[in-house]
């Protein structure tokens, strides 16, 4: 049985819906701003912010203030409302979620927690309702007409292509008719304090695959794709023709130096796929600008591909690393590389990585014959995920 | 759909030695106390480290995620204002941790996958497993979840009204579940469903059970406490029931107002 992609939904720094992100990436222009505006934090870095408060969010979707959702939530909301709109999906079918997030409602809990660390009868309670993961699913549920199944699944970094390997299975199974499959995550200063402690955010622009890269850059933003079966659907914009989830065991959270995880992934999606490591035509990476990261992601391509490597980037430099929502963000832009041939440049790249050579993509392309795209994202535990979408 | 129970483990039957079940000093110093109590129920139903490479699939539920170690690094966030901040609490706070320590502990490289869905996780946790051993996918998979209590949790859900009625609580089950039957084999899962209506235990009775000695745990997950995955501790009483004679057990949970869940367990015949 064939799955096939029938929607997509996006919102990142770079604004929302699928028209202001491709215009802007089309544009070379990043959503990376030098500090956060909205984010209340301390710290001068630059990040992928959607310069929209929350109270413009509720406007945006049209929900009362009064519902006091978190930023999550909201931009959930956008992203999944867009994908089923775009999908055109009949109300009568059993229409499913897998939602992924790996902050929930952090947001809102910050507010919470500086005055009940105080005095424990203080914080008000509205401001914690929404802390765990599942809170931003349900309220996802409400307002976008989900009817049956949904779940939530939070494996750091690779939370949302996960999410699109469990829709895969539901689909196969007939629990759903149709399923939303993606992820969700909003700026905190939890993340971006966990992220400094680590000592691995760029005080700049981060330049994945380059040799200089110093760090990544926090983002935040949704990314949501329709899956359905092949034979109910009239019109898709491609297969989703092979996934894998592998772990690294290497450690907690850097990745081995020989990219082990990485490796396993991505040739497992392919065997998945019945497809040959040369049938790839771009790979969207993990590419977070990290020294770890994007060495051992080089690695694991060089394993796989040899001399070959297909055309490759990272949109991280436009988008900033939008966690649990990155495999979702990702997954939109690898359905719209297959159907307008789209290749994505990887922002600020001067000079290769000494070890690996590798050169990827540096300027956009439109309108090329994209046959197969290979989309990764890694995360902390180990966690490692890659997504085969064909024509 | 249908898979095997090889065991079942719940936090209260671990007996092993914690230097056994998490041989590496380094790592059991960095734990806290749900990555210990969950890493060590998963060891303890596996018999050992030496069984984790075998496992091909690593599931874990839990709703609250690592509540104490998320709870500290964001209390260190506001009162150091931002600065000299320890990264072990944050690194710790994933919910995937217990999924990935366990999967270090044992150097496997399987899927690895943490369902974060409330009153749900486990439940869902259990519908991946019994999807993938139908599909043939997997063979031996390690199906868990866990749930801690903390002080500030407990103070936030007294103050929301919610232990009016019931105890708190708090717990990890695990259970090695299998595609095949094995020697090993103690009882089988042959449903697991979400409801669209609520049902009463008689209306569970009558629909799900094949005679009169089938057993139906209704709402049985309150005895365990108030916490997300409470509902596994129902379903390790299941298969306990069924290894103690039981032909078979349905579970109903229905927990604050969430859609409902059935699960049947029956002894292997």
């Amino acid at each position: 049985m064939g799955i096939v992609v029938t929607g997509v939904g996006i919102v990142t720094a770079l604004g929302v819906g699928l028209d202001k992100n491709l215009t802007s990436i089309k544009q070379g222009v990043s959503g990376i701003s030098l500090s956060p505006q909205i984010l209340g934090t301390s710290h001068t870095l630059p990040v992928g912010e959607l310069p929209v408060t929350n109270e413009e969010l509720h406007a945006l979707a049209a929900i009362p203030a009064s519902e006091h959702l978190s930023r999550t939530a909201l931009l959930g909301i956008l992203a999944v409302r867009e994908a089923l709109l775009d999908a055109g999906v009949d109300s009568s079918k059993r229409i499913g979620l897998v939602s992924s997030t790996s902050v929930g409602g952090m947001d809102l809990t910050e507010h919470f927690f500086e005055h009940f660390i105080a005095d424990d009868s203080k914080g008000r309670l509205r401001d914690v309702r929404m802390h765990d993961c599942a809170a931003s699913t349900e309220a996802i549920r409400r307002h976008c007409g989900i009817n049956s199944y949904s779940t939530t699944i939070s494996t750091a970094c690779s939370s949302a292509a996960n999410a699109v390997i469990m829709g895969a299975k539901l689909l196969k199974h007939n629990v759903v008719d149709c399923v939303v499959v993606g992820g969700s995550d909003a700026l905190s200063a939890f993340t971006l304090n966990g992220f400094k402690s680590l000592m691995i955010l760029d005080n700049e622009p981060c330049r994945p695959f380059d040799s200089s890269r110093a760090g990544l850059n926090l983002g935040e933003g949704a990314g949501y794709i329709v899956l359905q079966r092949e034979e109910e659907a009239e019109e898709y914009y491609c297969h989703l023709a092979g996934y894998s989830n592998r772990n690294d065991a290497h450690h907690q959270t850097a990745s081995s130096a020989t990219g082990d995880g990485a490796y396993l992934a991505m040739s497992e999606a392919l065997q998945m796929a019945g497809l040959a490591p040369s049938d790839v035509s771009y790979i969207n990476a993990h590419g977070t600008g990290t020294g770890n990261n994007d060495a051992s992601e080089s690695a694991a391509f060089v394993r796989l591909f040899g001399d070959n490597i297909p055309l490759f980037s990272s949109t991280k430099a436009f988008t900033g690393h939008t966690l649990a929502a990155a495999g979702g963000v990702e997954a939109v832009l690898s359905v719209l590389a297959i159907n307008r041939g789209i290749l994505y440049p990887n922002l600020n790249f001067k000079s290769p990585i000494e070890e690996y050579g590798l050169q990827p993509l540096c300027h956009y392309k439109e309108g090329e014959s994209v046959e197969c795209v290979m989309t990764n994202s890694f995360g902390f535990g180990g966690n490692c995920s890659s997504l085969i979408f064909t024509r | 759909m249908r898979c095997y129970i090889d065991r079942v483990t719940t936090n209260s039957d671990v007996v092993t030695d914690i230097k056994q079940l998490i041989p590496d000093a380094g790592m059991r110093r960095r734990m806290s106390r749900v990555i210990k109590m969950a890493v060590t129920t998963a060891v303890e139903t596996l018999g050992g480290v030496e069984n984790i490479a075998p496992l091909d699939a690593i599931i874990t539920a839990t709703g609250w995620g690592c509540l104490a170690d998320s709870e500290r690094f964001l209390r260190n966030v506001i009162v150091e204002r931002e600065q000299l901040l320890n990264p072990t609490p944050f690194i710790q706070s994933t919910f995937n941790t217990v999924g990935g320590q366990i999967a270090l502990l044992g150097h496997n490289h399987c899927y690895n996958v943490t369902y974060v869905n409330r009153s749900h996780s486990f439940e869902d946790a259990l519908l991946d497993a019994m999807m993938r051993t139908t599909d043939g996918e997997n063979r031996n998979i390690l199906l868990g979840a866990f749930d801690e209590q903390t002080p500030s949790q407990h103070r936030i859900m007294e103050r929301m009204g919610l232990y009016r009625c019931q105890n708190d609580g708090e717990g990890a089950v695990f259970a090695k579940v299998t595609a095949e039957r094995t020697e090993q084999s103690i009882a089988q899962v042959t449903a697991i469903e979400f409801l669209t209506n609520s049902l009463t235990e008689e209306q569970c009775r009558e629909r799900y059970t094949t005679d009169e000695k089938c057993a139906v745990l209704y709402n049985n997950y309150t005895k365990y406490g108030l916490y997300p995955t409470s509902s596994a501790q129902s379903f390790a009483q299941a298969v306990k029931m069924v290894c103690e004679g039981s032909t078979e057990v349905v579970i109903y949970n229905e927990y604050f107002g969430a859609t409902p869940t059935l699960i049947k367990v029956q002894c292997i015949g």
